[in-house]
């Protein structure tokens, strides 16, 4: 159990409103695009923090080092010899239908052979106290700024919490992501690349380059010349760049080799980086370890690459391209939670339960016509976390993103981002639903 | 056993100036178990520096970076190669199997693919050559109709097209029938201009064949460029800024 005294905790819950007034003040908030109109909304915080154990911590840590070192194997394996297709573990299907497979990263080694040096692994506990692992996300993980700025905010206005317990300061990550992009560095400064004021993860990006003194960047900024990646200076000169931390998607990093009408890219990035002059973060090409449909396949990666049994374990997966679970998936629809496997942010998740007799019957059809398209999963019943709602605390589901990075070392970063659904009958507690976010307290002991 | 001698060149102008010019050319015929190159030559005006890369399906690129204004871009290769086509390339992919942009079939084209499938039978070269036949008797070679963005599926629609269609259909119907395919750029005898056309996996080796002209590739085709579609293979692409309307294009070629 959790030693907090709820002294303490009142005192946060008091200063919900003033912390919520900080945030709005700062401009932490996140874009969505609905129906075509952009929007800002404000990520709503509740300052009843989620606390892990030491223990639990320890375990979890473990586990994810291990995870992320065999999914960064595994993406070197794909873009050279692709041994584990080879023998049999990966259905070849599964690799080159993916939308995150790009054949054009084939036989690039990226420095130090790591190509998910910042990984969002997503989690829950389950109610007997087990973590799952939900989803890996390692692309573009966004979301490791609230927490930090939250953290701030509370120690203004909570002081106290942190003088009496015993918890990890997570002001680290600045540190950690400069370690982690040095790494990476092939000769240069560091940069972040935005794709503007109006993509979802703006404040963080401009936050982000704050923290580990990287120069904030658009594309226009930027141009390779000699397959060296430069930035345009004021005064019309240029700085080498030697590692880039892009905020935007692989689709539209270079219109000469990815799609040519992309606006926000760099002409000939990936020549550069192809030659070893700069250092991409994420790598390109990282979408085909993250597909939901990979997904099933990482605990026998892990085995595969390693050697090792996972300590982390999946939610209970089905992928309907096996006939077994084909059949499974069929008979226990109503029970089961379906997802696109190419869709994110929460879009494309059907709980089976919400659905009505014909819903189901046609569900079952499209899965049926495209069974590579989906993976079913059964529902986690999930821990329930304390939310503050008006004057009362309400019990809400939640899921934690913990962000793993991968410099000389892999590291835990010791907080993460705890999501939870505002709905009470939601399992779904992504930020572009609606859902808001709490602290996460590592106790280191 | 051949030797050919090629010259290509294109010439791009703008109406008006362009600057912070980057292009990318795949222009250098590889280096392969089929050609050996004796001499190649690139010229560029205006003058730019140049870096050579090879990327991920084994096509040499050319990038630069034209800072200035300027009003067009030329570019001329010439070179010898010898060209033997008994000696085959054996650099494979998996994702050649796989349908990409421009090959993914549509409603109409999988039923085409599903009439004549019951014929096509016998080794993966007789499968192959059934296949291009079947497409030659559907489809008519006709300039005018198609442009460079349109895909296997809008040609077979169209039911005419260019070498560059023709090639991107029978890529697609290959791999619906399971045999990996690739699209091939290249300088041919018949052609004035750039040609294109498929080469498909035995199991062993790539062996070329012509969709538009309906026979097998011999001693008298030299592959520029290879890749899933025309999309890995553009002989430039190239991103500038300027208030330029229009682009001209003006492509020579000629083997001897």
């Amino acid at each position: 159990m959790v030693q907090l005294k709820q002294g303490q905790f009142m005192q946060a819950v008091g200063n919900a409103a003033e912390i919520n007034e900080l945030l709005r003040r700062y401009g932490v908030k996140f874009g969505i695009y609905k129906n075509g109109v952009f929007n800002e909304q404000f990520f709503p915080f509740d300052p009843i923090p989620r606390v892990i154990t030491a223990e639990d911590f320890c375990s979890i840590e473990k586990g994810l080092v291990q995870r992320v070192n065999a999914l960064n194997e595994f993406l070197y394996d794909i873009y050279h010899e692709k041994k584990i297709v080879r023998d049999g573990i990966v259905p070849e299907d599964f690799i080159y239908i993916s939308k995150g497979y790009l054949a054009q990263c084939e036989g690039i080694t990226p420095k130090n052979r790591i190509y998910s040096h910042i990984s969002g692994i997503d989690l829950v506990q389950a109610k007997d106290g087990e973590w799952y692992i939900l989803e890996d996300n390692l692309r573009i993980p966004s979301g490791a700024s609230y927490p930090l700025i939250a953290r701030e905010l509370t120690r203004i206005a909570a002081p106290n919490a942190f003088e009496e317990n015993n918890i990890v300061d997570n002001r680290g990550y600045a540190e950690l992501l400069k370690e982690t992009m040095e790494n990476a560095n092939c000769g240069g400064i560091r940069a972040i690349l935005t794709p503007g004021r109006y993509n979802a993860a703006y404040f963080e990006h401009s936050y982000l380059a704050e923290l580990t003194g990287s120069v904030l960047v658009q594309n226009d900024e930027l141009f390779v010349e000699d397959n060296i990646l430069y930035h345009r200076t004021y005064s019309g000169g240029k700085t080498r760049i030697g590692v880039l931390y892009r905020r935007i998607s692989d689709e539209y990093l270079d219109p000469l080799t990815f799609l040519p009408h992309s606006l926000i890219g760099i002409p000939n990035l990936m020549e550069a980086y192809r030659s070893g002059n700069v250092g991409i973060v994420n790598a390109p090409g990282n979408g085909v370890a993250d597909d939901k449909g990979i997904y099933y396949f990482v605990p026998k990666m892990i085995k595969y690459y390693l050697g090792e049994e996972p300590i982390l374990k999946n939610a209970p997966t089905y992928l309907p391209f096996y006939e077994d679970d084909m059949k499974y998936v069929m008979e226990h629809l109503e029970t089961l939670v379906i997802k696109d496997v190419a869709e994110a942010g929460g879009y494309g998740v059907v709980f089976g339960s919400d659905l009505s007799k014909e819903k189901l019957e046609e569900f079952r059809k499209t899965i049926i016509a495209e069974p590579r398209r989906f993976i079913a999963q059964e529902v986690i019943d999930f821990l329930d976390l304390p939310i503050v709602e008006g004057e009362d605390t309400v019990m809400r589901k939640a899921d934690l993103r913990a962000f793993v990075l991968s410099g000389e070392k892999t590291k835990v970063w010791a907080s993460g981002l705890t999501r939870f659904s505002r709905n009470p009958d939601s399992f779904v507690v992504n930020s572009s639903q609606g859902g808001g976010f709490k602290d996460t307290w590592v106790l280191s002991r | 056993m051949k030797q050919v001698n090629f010259y290509y060149c294109a010439k791009l102008t703008f109406d008006d100036y362009v600057h912070n010019h980057s292009f990318a050319l795949r222009v250098i015929p590889p280096e392969t178990e089929t050609q050996r190159l004796l001499s190649c030559s690139l010229n560029i005006t205006p003058y730019v520096s140049t870096q050579q890369t090879v990327d991920a399906f084994g096509n040499n690129v050319t990038s630069g970076y034209l800072k200035g204004d300027h009003r067009f871009l030329d570019f001329e290769i010439k070179g010898a190669a010898q060209v033997d086509h008994t000696k085959h390339r054996t650099d494979y992919m998996p994702c050649y199997l796989y349908q990409s942009q421009y090959t993914k079939p549509d409603d109409a084209l999988k039923e085409f693919y599903t009439e004549i499938k019951r014929e096509c039978t016998g080794t993966v070269a007789d499968r192959a050559e059934y296949l291009c036949a079947a497409l030659a008797n559907t489809v008519v070679y006709e300039k005018g109709h198609t442009g460079t963005d349109t895909t296997a599926a809008q040609a077979f629609l169209l039911k005419r097209g260019v070498c560059q269609d023709f090639s991107h259909i029978l890529i697609s119907l290959l791999r619906m029938d399971g045999i990996a395919a690739r699209y091939i750029a290249g300088l041919a005898f018949c052609d004035g201009e750039t040609h294109s056309w498929v080469e498909f996996w035995t199991g062993d080796h790539w062996e070329g064949i012509d969709p538009a002209n309906n026979c097998l590739v011999n001693d008298d085709y030299i592959v520029i460029s290879q890749g899933r579609d025309f999309r890995d293979c553009a002989i430039d692409r190239g991103v500038m800024f300027g208030s330029y309307t229009k682009q001209l294009q003006l492509v020579r070629s000629i083997l001897s």
